[in-house]
């Protein structure tokens, strides 16, 4: 386990980075954080179908549990 | 596959809503990026409200903006699915009409904010919902969040509250 001090300078360090992002973004334009933030890129099976509904929010988290691929993130677990 | 998301097409929802009195709000990653948070996400994630006039408000709209909606699928959205996943439009696009963690659409509205036109959930409602969902991907971004959400109350001297379109910082 690291010491005390060293250990508080680097749980800080990504907290630091993070602030310095939002201040950056800030001094940003909307249009131009949109630019930066809307990225495309993709996803098997998501992508596959041009429309897709769902009754509830409950059959929405079953599909993607039951079909899409665990590394895209939509599961409870990878 | 459709092109990514742009502000123009984000100004282009906001003018096609307003004309046909659409109730909803920018929501998700999507919304927080509205907000000023730094960070990258594919598609735009809306929050509409689930009533018969709003979904045919909602496919009138999206008619006019390009998307070439069956008559099933519009009816689909009069009636208020809970979730619908558009991938054949000029941008891909969710209807959300029941995020998790938010209990109404109406309250959600009393909290929003307007930032350039297009109303957004407050930081906190996108935080409840993805707390709510459970899933990997937005468990992961929930720290950084959630740091911006503090950081972002402290730039507005602790008020979080204030509508964003009578604040001069965020504009």
């Amino acid at each position: 386990m690291l010491p005390k001090k060293e250990r508080t300078l680097q749980e800080e360090e990504p907290f630091t980075e993070w602030i310095r992002d939002f201040e950056a973004a800030a001094r940003r334009s909307v249009e131009e954080r949109m630019r930066y933030a809307f990225i495309r890129t993709y996803k098997p099976v998501l992508d596959d179908e041009p429309y897709r509904s769902f009754d509830t929010m409950a059959d929405y988290r079953r599909w993607c549990e039951e079909t899409l691929p665990s590394w895209l993130g939509y599961g409870r677990s990878l | 596959m459709a092109a990514r998301f742009e502000y123009r097409q984000a100004q282009e929802i906001a003018a096609a809503f307003k004309k046909h009195g659409v109730r909803y709000l920018f929501i998700g990653k999507s919304g927080a990026i509205l907000l000023g948070f730094p960070d990258t996400t594919q598609d735009a994630d809306l929050f509409v409200e689930k009533t018969p006039e709003n979904g045919r408000a909602i496919a009138s709209a999206l008619l006019e903006l390009g998307f070439p909606l069956t008559p099933e699928h519009r009816q689909e959205i009069e009636r208020g699915k809970d979730f619908v996943q558009l991938r054949y439009g000029p941008f891909d696009l969710d209807l959300v009409f029941a995020p998790d963690g938010i209990e109404t659409f109406a309250e959600a509205e009393k909290r929003a904010l307007v930032v350039e036109g297009m109303p957004v959930c407050h930081i906190d409602d996108i935080i409840r919902s993805k707390e709510a969902t459970g899933r990997v991907k937005d468990l992961e971004s929930l720290p950084r969040l959630r740091a911006f959400r503090d950081w972002w109350a402290k730039q507005r001297g602790g008020v979080i509250q204030l509508p964003l379109d009578r604040s001069p910082h965020l504009q």
